[in-house]
Formats: structure tokens, C-alpha cells, sequence
């Protein structure tokens, strides 16, 4: 590549042939604001607050879509430019519903920032309003067009990270508005809810379905029994609400966070991650052994499954039968633990914590309901535990590290990974190895299906018996895998996580979640298993005593029965 | 192959179509066949010939005759007439319109004979429909030689040399463009040909497409070859449907003669074309829009770089033309670069087509050199502004371009002119506006249009447009903001500034241009809250009243008449205006210029209806009501000069209790009412009579009493006047500025008329008489002397008779009573024989640029000289004001008017008003009222009162009676006859019977009732 020679301000700066002024100005040290822009993904120079002056050009010019050119001359703050941005600001601002102190985004909101940033200090432009009612079909996103910017990141974070291109800019002009085809609700077409739009989204325009009023009620009434479980990913992520940095592990805070809301008992989904495990592995050394259904493809993530309903009901049967381990949580939970600890289990209340918003839709899947009850009632995100935390004053910095409660609350390192991607395959891996050929795994850490590669691919040597499998995580990256599938290419074990990085990028952590961020966290994540006593799954004691008191072993009837479930094709519209 | 004796063409354009020629074309086929010719005579659907206004147009061939609106009910004539019996049907000939001169070739009508026709050189010439036509004008003779004799790059360089600009728009030079291409590397190219034409009004690109499909077939051939593309696309509105069909017919044939496709002329070169229908949103029209929606996708424009030249169609190197641009090319390969370099400005070579739309004679399409003014445009090749309106503005470009006033009419229409008056080229269309047009509203509509094809990405042009509309609307609803134009001013810059494309870049510029040149009228109505164009419909009641200066309520004193309550009529017009009964007679009433009757039949006839309840209030004999008068206040004010301002002013104070003293230099009172309009028109026991009305509410006149000479300011002021109005008009006349005024036998047309009112008329009997000028004064006193017994009357004037500033009617009943009148001539010099004026010596006068009025300069033809003999020449050219006797510290302006201030009208010496012609330079009746009004409100303020000197009164705006809405004719109140007319001064008017009044007065449509 060539380089660039420009000038920033008076400041000379070289760079690459291609490169756009924005990123230009970054290295020359300076700050041009942007809205719309979303690296990589929304580079489109739609909201034109990231304009800046270039001799010689008649207009002033975005900079996150013009390249550099030799000898250019830019300046980035000039009278001119100030005035633009505010304008814009301005404009976007007199459209835009602006409850700001009731907003679920207030001072975490980027217009917000922009117009403090800016010195926007008032609207001249009163006038029509676009309105358009609030879309709160789907258990698990709330679609508000009235706070909507049109910066359209969220379209392409559908559209091309995730595939899916359940929203898309409709109608014209100022009566644009995001949203799904012919204005349906979301409930209606092939959204997945995976929530990835709610985390670039820079306003109050997309967010999570809240459900913490339900668990507030929950706790209060002393005739219900509140367990709460935390999904991996949560405790590398809670911190960032409180001023930690992305990636630090608060898990003895968040248990006793969790305990001083008032919950009865503070449980791991780890737990159950190991014996997604135990049944997980069960199933794919059956159907390696026989040669059926492969590749296998992993279950674990809800947004991913209803992709493939969606989209590839070709691959149904391919799909593990396995719960994913938050619903094996629920069903274990008011089964086994009612039983064992004398609860009835119409009186326990089983809440999630989850980085995840496409859980809130799982958790309501009909199928979902083996205990004979609803097996999880309430599913919160990490978001929502953040504001439950704030909301109750506890000084969250302050609290000591707890540990969680018994039998549940025990797990392994396996369980942990599954929050990042790759996770879920190693720790497979490393149960399965151990189950098939009966050593001990030299090594536990598989670094090929580690990372933010889009799709991983290794070959493992199970004594002798070769299995390939891959790893993709975003729908895309899944997308594309499963082509290569349909071309032929053989795998015998996929796992998918629906969100980039897997679950610490899940759609329900905190904003911002960007690809540093989620390469901070899973580090974390890493630590954290290697801070484990115990990482694998077959050897978590309170697993095998589950299987020995009350499943008797993977695959079995009542495993069977509680732990697996079946998937329905839902078609594109 | 079959021949016929005769051809006709009949137009096949979308145009004509609407204009139901397709009827007419069947009423034909079916006519020959009754005549059994149908084996003679062939008939031919051809395209536009661009005379839209009168379609269905029809051209027979061998002989080239052109006929318009061709009826199906004029089918069996022509038949019989032109193609059996071998003789023109006159009346379907175009005619001129001032002559009524039928013409039967279409090179005389000045619609054609203006234009050069290259991108149109075949609409109207062959059937489109069919390539062999195509072929035998040198169709594909162009891509022929491109493919056998010619490099890629020496196409370029020959249309690099040609000066060809994108037509769409741009004015990109299009050789360079196609060499941006053609270097840009890859295998794989495309052309696009952009025909998502989508301005309002415009549809050159249309008229192309569907009257020769095959040249910019060619044209996009010829560009494949030379960037290196072997695919094309001609994105194209599904709302074309006929150029859709034509289209797809071409591209069919021309496969089927090889001339599409794999290795055309055996020379290697594939091509091939496909059509892209858009879906009808404007911004597709902007080239990365286009491709995105060629490619399937929502339309919507991307940011550039990269240009598409180097990345466009799904990533790939790509051209887009414009359907026009495409069409130039052929002809300029064939003729040579030379050739079409040579036609045009500097730097905008060739030929621009442009669809003139809205208040223009000749709608329809035309071709014209690049560098033709805007004025001949219009009046030359568009036949000027129909009804007689005043040409206001044009509009260039669409919506992305601005607008062109009065003063701007000589401007060369090329690319740069334009951008240096604030609007662009645009794709072609071109809308004409009248007087009638409120700038405001237009940029209203643009806005509006723009706001609503914005394609919604970026903010600027999303929001600011709305926001912008926003503004507007309020201004037109009478709740603009003082800073209103400054932040429209504001938004529109920062919308140009940051908008991601040209939509959005160009959507403020009808807001901004109109600002730049109509300031005073956004103004009007955010100060005023006025629409002066009487459009915003929330600012007034009726167009009549918004127009009439005075602001009198017609539709409520016209349906009191229709009601018959006359007296209160009378009462109606008298709260707004003083003088009704000389108004009745002499107003040149702006008010029926305005009546939207006219839209359906023609104006209700205002000013006699209001003639009838004066005249009615008049024979009551001091019966009629009587306005109430305040209690006296003891302020004495000074009024100088008795004309129709001075009076108003002493009436409106009178009623506010102010005890006024009007001071005349004449011996008689009424101003120019007296000594300026003959008796004829005006009578003098009519203007004593309504003079009365006013001095016997207690108002003073004292007479012969001239200010400097009989009394000084300064005098009145130790007399206890605590204020003073100056409104002594303008008396003294402008002279010719040629040799020999001074000869005995010249008079001036005010002291003409001066001296006749005061009776003392000037000697013309049996004399020849000319009169020089076009105003109501030259027409007053060539009537005048014709009652005086001239043998011969001749009136010269120097511009064009459609320009004279005389009402019409008044020059329509000077031509009746035998007066000549003499255009385009202006007067050289007198020649006189022993002192006495013999002749008068003119030149014949040519039109040239246009002034700022936006009429046509008169420049004299050299050696065209010619005598008009006379024995008594009237040089009526002008008035100014006689400034002896005026205090010597007051301020004039340039013009030697008074400089009074606009809103209070205060001189610069305290306690001093001016107003009336005195202030305005001569002006008309009504225009003194209401100066005279707004001087009485502005000394009642000075003096301490409130200034409202107009009483107030509840008004009801219902409808009394159903309206009218089948077409009514405008009942005449029949004139004195000529041979009566003739012999003295008689009044030639006769006001309406009492039942012609109410019959007239129930034509009229209250457009002021909103229900």
C-alpha cells in the first residue's frame, strides 16, 4: 500500500492509501465525533455530525467515508464546522422524543453525549414530530421509533453481522422509520432477538424487554421462593456498570449483590453448563459412534436456534436435543432442588440473569415447561441487574466476595468458557475426550477454537477417530458455515454462539460492547477457568451426584425427558 | 414495398396523447377508408413535436403542412379538403396570436423557427416505431463508423473536443467521464443510460425516448465502445409506459439487424442492453441511487468517492449518461466535433431541449443553441405570458435549481450563467411565472416536493427539509417571525453544506434564490402578513380586496348589490375608499385582474358594479348614509393640494374629529381627477359631487392657493396647524429631449389636458395630431383631441404595444374611435417650418435585451428613418414632481420625488407628511387613496390618536346565495355610441340598469367564503 501524506489541523499526518480522514485524524490525535459510524460494519456517512472542512471542496465532507488523498488539507474545528454538527444535532434533537430522565438510556445515551459535546444548548425547530407506536410484541426487544436517529446501525448490524435483516429503513424522507418489513411487528418476522441492535443502537430507540418489576413482586412476596442463576458471561461483565474495566471478574460481588436484593438462593448456570456437558457429549459420541445427524450442532444459544428455524430448518435435525443450560437450570431447579430442599415447586420463582436477550424468548417457549411449570420465569439481562443493583443503593464496589449456594451453585471451568466462543466446543471436548478414549487430557486448553476468528475449524484425534469440527460465532459467520455444510464439506461438531464473541458479546450486556470489550472479557473468561479447582465437566462432584440421586445417567429417560427438547420450523414470513 | 402520395404524421408523444390523438389518428384511418385512399395516404404515429399546448399536432407530408388540435370531429374536413381536394384547412393552421395570421409551414410558426433540433432532430419526423426510418435518417451510420474506423480513444477525444456536458444536470463533460472509465481497469463495464426524469414539468427525456428510441440506443453503443463495455442499462420510469414500449420494440429490432448484441458490424464489439424500471422515487434519479436500485436494492445515494466511473454497477466501472446527453452523441460523431463545437457558448457547446411549463403561451418542448437568451425563450420561442400578465420569474432546474426574475432576462441560458445567478442548468425543465405567482408559495411547493422525495438517510436533508417546509408554512399562514428568513436562510445554507447528495445539497435552492431575489415579498408576508400575489390563502379574504390598494371588500359590497341593498353597498366601499363614484369610472382596477371567475368565464365586472351603488348612493340626493364623525380634537391640520391623496387624508381626519384645511393651487379641486382625466371618462358634476361629500363633513378647500406663492408652511404653523400633508402630485411634465420641443404646435399631454379641464382646450380642430407615448395620458389626450376635432389622431410609441402602461380598455376605445397608433417608433426630432411644427421625424425601433422592468430595450434601426406629418404634437412621456414652492431643506430622491418614509410616510421635517404622487412618481387613482389613507392614520397617530381611521366593522362571510358555477358571461353595460362619442364630451360609459347589476353582481364566486 501506498502511503498518504495530509494535513489534520496544521498537523502533518501520513497514512495508508484508502484510509479515511476519521481514522486519519485518530492518528494524528484528533477527535472528530461520529454518530452513525460504527466501525466496519456502518460505514455510511448518513447522520453527517463527522463532517469536516477540506480545501477545495465546494460541500463539507464526512469524514468516516472520505478516503485521504496526497496533500490534502482538512481542519476538523472550525466555525463552520461547529455550526454544521450543532445543526445536525439540532435537527436530530427536534425529532426525537426527548423524555431524556425517563429514558432507559439517559447518560448512557451517545445523542445525549453529542449534544452536551456539541454545545447544543437549544432546539429552534418546533414542528412535526415523527410518531410511530412503540413495538413491544417479542418477549425480548422493545422497538421505540420515536427515539430513533435513523443511524441505521442497527440495520447493519442485522444485515451484515448477524444475517438476518429483520429491520430495514422503510418509507421516505422524514417519515423514514427502521423497522420490519411493511411495518409487521417484530413478533411476526425472523427476528432471532438476539439484542445486538439494542447494543449499538446510540439512543433509547432499541433495548431490552424489562422484567424487573416481575422480579421486584417476586421478591417481595414472602410466599414465593426466588432462586436466581447467573449465566457465565454475566460475572466478567457486571463490573463495567459499576466502573470496573471490561473483562473483571465480579462473581463474589454479583453472588452477594444478588443475595442483598433478596434472593432465596444464588445458583450458576455453570452448573448446568457442565451437565449440558455430560448430556451434550453423550449425544455426540452416540451419533459420532453411529455416523447419524452430523455434523452436530450445539444448542446452547437461543438466537442461534431460532435462526435456524428460521432459516435452516434443513439443519433441525442436526441440532442437539439438549436444553440449553439455562432451561436445564430451570428444570433441574423445580424438580431435584424442590424435592431436595422441601420447596413446592409451584411456590419457587427461578430468575435468570443472562447476558442474552434472546433468552427472555426462550424461557417462553412452550417447550420449556418439563418441570411441569414454566422451568424459568424470569430471564434479566446484565443490564437489568445493574439497574436493580442501583436502584436498591447497594454500593456494588463495596460488597464482599460471596460464594454461591449449594448444590447448583457448583461448577467447573468448563462451564465458565461458555460464555465465550469456542467455549462450548472445549469443554466438550474435554469431557468427551476422556469419556471415549479413558485418559486424561494432556493438555485442557484447545487454543484453535479459541478467539475472535468468524468461523474456527480443528481436527481433534479422539484415539485414533478423527473429528472435525468448527466454531462460528455471529449468525453470519454461522451462515456462511452452514453453507459450506450444504457444499459438502464435512464436520461432525459445530458449535454456533449467535452473538459476536459468543456470550460475553451477547445482546443483553452493557453498552458499550465493542470488539475490544469483547476480547477483554473473554480473557476474563479464560482466567476465570483457569482459576478453577476443577475444569471439566464430568468431574463437577454436585453433577454426578445429580445424575446419581436423580437422572442416573446422561441420555437417560428422565434426562430424556427434563433436559432434552425439539425445535419447530417457523419459516422466513 | 408499397408507396403513397401522402404522408401524415400524427404525434404519438405522451403529450398528444393526453390530448386524445390516438382518437383522432383512428377518426383518420376510418375517413380514408370511406374515401378509399387507405392505399395513398399512409398514416404514421410519429413523436413529439415539442407544440404540446396544441395537440394532437399533425403533419402531412409532401407538401409540410402542420396542423394543431386536430379533433376527431375535424377529421372528415381535412380528409376531403387537404388530401382530396389538395387545399389547406385553414383554420386548423396555427395562428398567430396578435395578427390571428394563420400559418401553414412549420418553419414560419416562431415556436420552430427559433430552434435548433439535434437531441430532437427526429421526434416528429419518423415513426419510432420502426428502425428503418431510424436507418434512413443516418441512424447507426455513427456506431458503423465508431466500430470500423475509429479507436476507443479517439471517440473520447472526439467527444472530449465536441464540448459535450451531461444534459442531466451536472454539465459533467461527458468525453471525460467516459475517459475516467475507459482507464479504469477490469474486464467488465457498463453504461447506464439515466432516464429517471422526475422534475415537475419536465419530460425531455420522455418526448427522446418515445420519439426516437434508436438514438439513444446508438448513443449508449457508441459510449460501450469506448470505455469497454459490452452491457448497458436504461434505467427508466415505469411511469413512461409509451417510452417503455418504444424501448423495447427498439432493442428488439435493433438485435434483430445485428445491431445489438455479439460483434456488431462484424467488428468484435458486443453490446447488448437491457431496461430497468424504477419505481418512480425522485432521487433515483442521482447516479449512486440509480445503481443501487439497478441493482435491486431501496434507492437511496451513497457517498462519493468512489465515483461510479471507477466503482458503480456491482462494483464495477460505470457510465452514466443522461437520456439527452446519449441522444447528442450520434449526430456529433457523423457531423464531426467541429460542427457541434461550433454551436453554442464557450463553454457549453451544442443544443439544450427544455420543457416550458406553467404561465407560458407555447407549453410544450424545445430545442435551443446553448447561450439563447432567457427572454427569447420565452417570448421568442415560447410566445410570452398568456392574459397579459407580467412575466415574474422563471424557474430552471426543478426543484434542485432556483428561480430567474424580470431583471435577469437576458441572461445566455448555459451552464455557467445560471450557476453565477444562484440556479443551475438542471435537466431541462423550465416553468414560467406570471405576477400571479407568490414566490413563497412556489418555493413552498419545491420545498414540499424536495421534502417529500428525500430519500430519508442522512439528517440534514431528512430533517431540515420538513423543518424548512415548517418555516414556510408558517410564514404563509400569516405567523412568520421577524428572523423567519434569516434561519430559513441559515438552514438552507447548512442543508447545502452537509446533505450527503445533490438532492439534498440542491433542495434549499428555490427557498434560497427565491429569498436572494423576492426578499421583499417573504417580507410582505411576514411583517405585513400580506400574500401580494393574493395565493396564501390565509392572509386574505378575496384575491379582489388583497389587490385593491385601498383594500375595499368587494365580495361583500357585490353580494349587497346582488341582494339589492345598495346603500349599504355604497356604505361597504365608502368605509375603505372616499371617492366610490369616480372610482366606478376611472379605477384601472387591479381587483378583476385578479377574479378567479375569470378562471371560468371572465372577471366579474367590479368597478361598474361599484359605479352602480355609488351612483345609486349619489341619486339619493344627500339621502345616502353619512359616515360618523369623533368628536372635534381642535388639531388643525394643513392638507396641500386637492387631489385624490390630500382629499382621502382631510376625509379619514375629518372623521377622526380633526379640523383640516385643504390648500389647491388650481382654481378647482380634485387633483388630476380635475385637470388630468377629460371629462369624457369623468364628468365634472360627478367629481363635484363627490367632492361634496367630503367638505360637507367640515373639511376646508380653499382654492388658487399655491404653496411658496400664497402661503408658507411656517405662516400655517403660527396659525395653530399642528401638521401638514404634502401631496401635491406631479404636474409637470418630462420633456422628449429632441429637437425641436419648443416649436409652437408642441404641447406636454398634462398641460394638454390641463388647459382643456380648465377650459381653455388648445386649438386642434382639422388638424393632424400626434400624440407620442403609451400612457393614459397619451391615450386621454389623443381621445381628447379627437373630441376637439382633429381631422387625424396618430399615437407613436416606442416599444411594443403589449408593453404600454395605459389600460387596456383605454387603448381598445382610442383604436375604436379611430386612433392610429404606431409602434416600435421612436420620435428622432420636430421639424417645424417658421417656428410651427410640421412633422415629426421617428425611427423604426427594434427589441432588444430586456431592462430591468422586464420589457424589451427599443434600439433604433440604423437608416430607418420615416416623417409622421403634423400640425400639433402632444409629448405625454412622463410627469415629475413641480418641486417650486416645496420647503428647501425637505429631501427628494433621485427620481425628484419626495422622500417620505415607507411605513409612516414622515417626510424628514417634523410634522410633515408626503404622500400620493407627489412621493410615488405618477401613479393611479387608487394608489393616491390609499396613500391618502395611510397618511391620515399615520397624523392621527402623530397627534395622539390611534391611528385606526378606518371604522371598523363586524363583516359575515356566508354565502346569501348559491354560486354560480356554470359559465356566465360578463354582462356589458352598453357605451355611448360612436357617432355620439365623437362630438363632444359626453361620458362614454353608461353604468348598469339596476337588474343588469344584480345579474352581474350574482356571477361573482365569494371566494371569501371558506366553508
Amino acid at each position: 500500500m501506498s502511503t498518504v501524506t495530509l494535513t489534520i489541523n496544521n498537523v502533518r499526518v501520513a497514512v495508508e492509501a484508502g484510509t479515511t480522514i476519521l481514522k486519519a485524524a485518530q492518528k494524528a490525535g484528533v477527535h472528530i465525533p461520529t454518530l452513525c459510524y460504527l466501525e466496519g460494519i456502518n460505514e455510511i456517512g448518513a447522520c453527517r455530525i463527522c463532517v469536516v472542512e477540506v480545501e477545495g471542496a465546494r460541500n463539507l465532507v464526512a469524514s468516516c467515508v472520505a478516503p485521504v488523498a496526497e496533500g490534502m488539507v482538512v481542519r476538523t474545528n472550525t466555525p463552520r464546522v461547529r455550526a454544521a454538527r450543532r445543526f445536525n444535532v439540532e435537527l436530530l434533537l427536534s425529532n426525537h422524543q426527548v423524555d431524556c430522565p425517563a429514558c432507559v438510556r439517559n447518560l448512557n445515551c451517545e445523542l445525549q453525549t453529542l449534544a452536551q459535546a456539541l454545545g447544543v444548548r437549544q432546539v429552534r425547530f418546533e414542528g412535526q414530530q415523527s410518531r410511530y407506536p412503540v413495538d413491544t410484541s417479542t418477549p425480548a426487544i422493545v422497538r421505540d421509533p420515536n427515539k430513533c436517529i435513523l443511524c441505521r446501525r442497527c440495520v447493519a448490524v442485522c444485515e451484515k453481522v448477524q444475517g438476518v435483516k429483520a429491520i430495514a429503513p422503510l418509507e421516505r424522507g422524514f417519515h423514514t422509520v427502521i423497522a420490519p418489513a411493511f411495518q409487521e411487528e417484530l413478533i411476526n418476522v425472523p427476528c432471532v432477538e438476539c439484542g445486538q441492535c439494542t447494543l449499538v443502537c446510540p439512543t433509547g430507540a432499541l433495548y431490552e424487554k424489562d422484567y424487573t418489576g416481575e422480579v421486584w413482586a417476586a421478591l417481595a412476596d414472602p410466599g414465593k421462593f426466588v432462586v436466581v442463576q447467573t449465566a457465565p458471561a454475566t460475572r466478567v461483565s457486571i463490573g463495567q456498570e459499576f466502573g470496573y474495566p471490561p473483562g473483571a471478574i465480579n462473581t463474589g460481588q454479583m453472588v452477594a449483590a444478588l443475595r442483598r436484593l433478596g434472593f432465596d438462593r444464588v445458583f450458576d448456570t455453570d452448573f448446568t453448563a457442565d451437565l449440558t456437558i455430560m448430556e451434550e457429549g453423550s449425544e455426540f459420541i452416540e451419533r459420532f459412534t453411529k455416523g447419524e445427524r452430523l455434523p452436530l450442532l450445539t444448542s446452547c444459544s437461543p438466537g442461534w436456534i431460532k435462526f435456524v428455524e428460521h432459516f435452516y430448518p434443513e439443519f433441525i435435525p442436526n441440532l442437539s436435543t439438549c436444553k440449553s443450560p439455562q432451561q436445564m437450570f430451570g428444570a433441574v431447579a423445580k424438580t431435584y432442588y424442590a424435592q431436595k430442599a422441601g420447596i413446592d415447586p409451584a411456590r419457587m420463582v427461578v430468575v435468570s440473569i443472562m447476558p442474552c436477550t434472546a433468552k427472555k424468548f426462550e424461557c417462553q417457549r412452550p417447550e420449556m415447561r418439563d418441570s411441569g411449570y414454566q422451568d424459568v420465569d424470569y430471564v434479566l439481562t446484565t443490564r437489568e441487574l445493574a439497574r436493580m443493583i442501583k436502584e436498591a443503593g447497594i454500593e456494588f464496589p463495596a460488597l464482599p466476595e460471596e460464594e454461591y449456594d449449594d448444590p447448583l451453585g457448583e461448577s467447573t471451568g468448563a462451564g465458565v468458557i461458555f460464555g465465550a466462543t469456542g467455549g462450548v466446543m472445549e469443554a466438550a471436548l474435554r469431557t468427551a475426550y476422556e469419556l471415549v478414549t479413558g485418559k486424561t487430557l494432556p493438555s485442557l486448553d484447545f487454543h484453535e477454537v479459541r478467539g475472535l476468528a468468524g468461523i474456527k475449524e480443528a481436527t481433534v484425534d479422539l484415539d485414533g477417530a478423527r473429528v472435525r469440527v468448527a466454531v462460528a460465532h455471529s449468525l453470519g459467520h454461522a451462515r456462511r458455515l452452514l453453507e459450506r455444510v450444504k457444499a459438502g464439506e464435512q464436520y461432525h461438531f459445530i458449535e454456533v454462539m449467535c452473538c459476536p464473541g459468543g456470550c460475553i458479546g451477547g445482546g443483553g450486556q452493557p453498552i458499550p460492547t465493542d470488539a475490544e470489550i469483547r476480547a477483554q472479557r473473554i480473557a476474563g473468561i479464560y482466567t476465570a477457568d483457569e482459576r478453577m479447582v476443577l475444569r471439566k465437566s464430568h468431574e463437577n462432584p454436585s453433577v454426578q451426584a445429580l445424575y446419581r440421586e436423580f437422572l442416573e445417567k446422561p441420555l437417560g429417560e428422565k434426562s430424556h425427558h427434563l433436559l432434552h427438547t425439539h425445535y419447530t420450523p417457523r419459516g422466513k414470513y | 414495398m408499397e408507396f403513397y402520395r401522402a404522408h401524415v404524421l400524427i404525434c404519438a408523444g405522451t403529450g398528444c396523447t393526453a390530448s386524445e390523438s390516438q382518437a383522432t389518428k383512428e377518426a383518420l384511418v376510418r375517413e380514408l377508408a370511406a374515401w378509399g385512399l387507405e392505399r395513398e395516404v399512409q398514416v404514421v404515429d410519429t413523436g413529439c413535436f415539442g407544440f404540446c399546448r396544441f395537440g394532437p399536432n399533425m403533419m402531412i407530408y409532401p407538401e409540410g403542412t402542420f396542423y394543431c388540435t386536430v379533433r376527431p370531429e375535424d377529421v372528415p374536413e381535412l380528409v376531403e379538403e387537404h388530401l382530396v381536394k389538395g387545399r389547406v384547412v385553414e383554420r386548423l393552421l396555427y395562428k398567430q396570436p396578435e395578427t390571428e395570421a394563420a400559418v401553414s409551414s412549420f418553419e414560419e410558426i416562431p415556436f420552430f423557427k427559433h430552434q435548433l433540433r439535434i437531441a430532437l432532430r427526429n421526434c416528429g419526423v419518423i415513426n419510432p416505431e420502426a428502425i428503418e426510418e431510424y436507418i434512413a435518417r443516418d441512424g447507426y451510420l455513427a456506431l458503423g463508423k465508431v466500430l470500423t474506423e475509429m479507436k476507443p480513444a479517439e471517440v473520447i477525444e472526439t467527444i472530449k473536443k465536441a464540448g459535450l456536458r451531461g444534459r442531466g444536470g451536472g454539465g459533467f463533460p461527458t468525453g471525460l467521464k467516459w475517459e475516467f472509465a475507459h482507464r479504469a481497469p477490469g474486464p467488465v463495464k457498463y453504461i447506464v443510460c439515466n432516464a429517471d426524469e422526475g422534475d415537475p414539468g419536465a419530460f425531455m427525456d420522455r418526448s427522446i425516448l418515445e420519439g426516437d428510441p434508436h438514438a439513444v440506443l446508438e448513443g449508449m453503443a457508441i459510449a460501450g465502445y469506448a470505455i469497454g463495455a459490452g452491457q448497458g442499462y436504461i434505467y427508466v420510469r415505469a411511469e413512461y409506459p409509451i417510452a417503455v414500449h418504444r424501448l423495447k420494440i427498439a432493442i428488439a429490432q435493433a438485435r434483430e439487424k445485428g445491431l445489438l448484441g455479439k460483434n456488431i458490424f462484424n467488428s468484435g464489439f458486443d453490446f447488448d442492453l437491457d431496461l430497468r424500471l424504477g419505481a418512480g422515487a425522485f432521487v433515483c434519479g442521482e447516479e449512486t441511487a440509480l445503481l443501487i436500485s439497478v441493482e435491486g436494492r431501496r434507492g437511496e445515494p451513497r457517498p462519493r468517492p468512489p465515483f461510479p466511473a471507477v466503482s458503480g454497477l456491482w462494483g464495477k466501472p460505470t457510465v452514466i449518461n443522461n437520456v439527452e446527453t446519449l441522444a447528442n452523441v450520434p449526430t456529433i460523431i457523423r457531423n464531426g466535433w467541429e460542427w457541434f463545437a461550433a454551436i453554442g457558448t464557450e463553454k457549453s457547446k451544442g443544443t439544450k431541449v427544455f420543457a416550458l411549463a406553467g404561465k407560458i403561451n407555447n407549453n410544450g418542448l424545445v430545442e435551443v443553441p446553448m447561450g439563447t437568451s432567457l427572454g427569447q425563450i420565452i417570448y421568442d420561442v415560447g410566445g410570452g405570458i398568456p392574459g397579459g400578465k407580467k412575466f415574474k420569474a422563471a424557474q430552471t432546474g426543478g426543484p434542485s435549481g432556483g428561480c430567474i426574475p424580470a431583471e435577469h432576462l437576458n441572461v445566455p441560458i448555459d451552464y455557467d450563467s445560471l450557476t453565477s445567478l444562484g440556479t443551475i442548468m438542471g435537466s431541462g425543465g423550465l416553468i414560467i411565472m406570471d405576477e400571479d405567482t407568490c414566490m413563497v408559495d412556489l418555493a413552498k411547493f419545491f420545498l414540499d416536493f424536495v421534502k417529500d422525495e428525500s430519500c430519508g438517510k442522512c439528517t440534514p436533508c431528512r430533517i431540515g427539509t420538513t423543518r424548512m417546509l415548517e418555516v414556510l408554512e408558517r410564514i404563509s399562514m400569516g405567523q412568520g417571525q421577524e428572523g423567519d428568513l434569516e434561519l430559513l436562510i441559515e438552514m438552507g445554507q447548512q442543508i447545502k453544506d452537509t446533505a450527503l447528495c445533490g438532492l439534498g445539497q440542491t433542495a434549499p435552492n428555490p427557498v434560497l434564490s427565491t429569498i436572494r431575489y423576492f426578499r421583499e415579498e417573504y417580507e410582505a408576508h411576514i411583517r405585513d402578513k400580506r400574500c401580494p400575489a393574493s395565493v396564501c390563502a390565509a392572509l386574505f379574504h378575496s384575491p379582489c380586496q388583497n389587490t385593491c390598494p385601498a383594500n375595499v371588500d368587494v365580495p361583500i359590497y357585490v353580494d349587497l348589490i346582488r341582494q339589492r341593498r345598495f346603500a349599504e353597498a355604497y356604505e361597504v366601499i365608502r368605509r375603505e375608499n372616499p371617492f366610490p363614484v369616480i372610482c366606478g369610472r376611472v379605477c384601472h382596477h387591479p381587483c378583476e385582474g385578479k377574479c378567479n371567475r375569470a378562471k371560468l368565464d371572465q372577471a366579474v365586472a367590479i368597478r361598474n358594479l361599484k359605479r352602480f351603488a355609488a351612483d345609486y348612493a349619489l341619486s339619493l340626493n344627500g339621502q345616502r348614509p353619512k359616515p360618523q364623525v369623533a368628536p372635534p380634537t381642535g388639531k388643525k391640520v394643513a392638507v396641500i393640494g386637492a387631489g385624490p391623496a390630500g382629499l382621502t387624508a382631510a376625509y379619514y381626519l375629518a372623521l377622526k374629529g380633526h379640523p383640516v384645511t385643504v390648500f389647491e393651487a388650481l382654481p378647482v379641486a380634485g387633483g388630476m381627477m380635475a385637470v388630468g382625466i377629460p371629462a369624457y371618462r369623468l364628468p365634472k358634476e360627478v367629481l363635484a359631487a363627490e367632492i361634496a361629500t367630503i367638505t360637507e363633513l367640515g373639511v376646508e378647500i380653499r382654492l388658487s392657493c399655491a404653496l411658496g406663492r400664497d402661503f408658507t408652511l411656517a405662516g400655517l404653523q403660527s396659525q395653530g396647524y399642528q401638521a401638514f400633508f404634502l401631496a401635491v402630485g406631479a404636474h409637470r411634465d418630462l420633456k422628449l429631449g429632441i429637437p425641436g420641443e419648443d416649436l409652437a404646435g408642441v404641447y406636454s399631454g398634462v398641460a394638454f389636458l390641463r388647459d382643456l379641464n380648465l377650459g381653455r382646450p388648445a386649438d386642434v380642430r382639422g388638424k393632424s395630431v400626434v400624440v407620442i407615448g403609451g400612457g393614459n395620458v397619451a391615450m386621454d389626450a389623443a381621445r381628447s383631441a379627437k373630441r376637439l376635432g382633429a381631422q387625424e389622431v396618430h399615437i407613436v410609441y416606442r416599444r411594443a404595444k403589449e408593453d404600454m402602461p395605459a389600460i387596456r380598455e383605454e387603448i381598445h376605445e382610442a383604436e375604436q374611435e379611430g386612433i392610429k397608433i404606431t409602434c416600435l417608433a421612436a420620435p428622432v426630432a420636430l421639424l417645424g417650418d417658421n417656428g410651427r411644427v410640421k412633422a415629426l421625424k421617428c425611427n423604426w425601433v427594434r427589441l432588444g435585451e430586456f431592462d430591468n422592468s422586464g420589457r424589451r430595450r427599443p434600439i433604433p434601426i440604423e437608416g430607418s428613418k420615416f416623417i409622421v406629418p403634423a400640425d400639433v404634437v402632444i409629448a405625454a412621456v412622463g410627469q415629475t414632481v413641480e418641486r417650486d414652492g416645496l420647503p428647501a431643506e425637505l429631501k427628494v430622491n433621485r427620481a425628484g420625488t419626495i422622500a417620505a418614509d415607507e411605513k409612516s410616510l414622515a417626510t424628514n421635517l417634523a410634522g410633515i407628511f408626503a404622500g400620493g404622487d407627489c412621493v410615488s412618481g405618477p401613479d393611479t387613482v387608487i394608489g393616491a387613496i390609499a396613500a391618502g389613507k395611510k397618511v391620515a392614520a399615520a397624523i392621527d397617530r402623530y397627534l395622539g390618536g390611534d391611528g385606526k381611521v378606518v371604522p371598523e366593522a363586524a363583516v359575515e362571510r356566508k354565502r346569501t346565495a348559491p354560486v354560480i358555477e356554470e359559465k356566465t358571461a360578463r354582462l356589458i353595460a352598453a357605451p355611448l355610441e360612436m357617432a355620439e362619442r365623437l362630438q363632444s364630451f359626453t361620458e362614454v360609459e353608461r353604468g348598469y340598469a339596476e337588474e343588469q347589476a344584480v345579474a352581474e353582481a350574482a356571477r361573482c364566486l365569494r371566494c371569501d367564503v371558506r366553508e
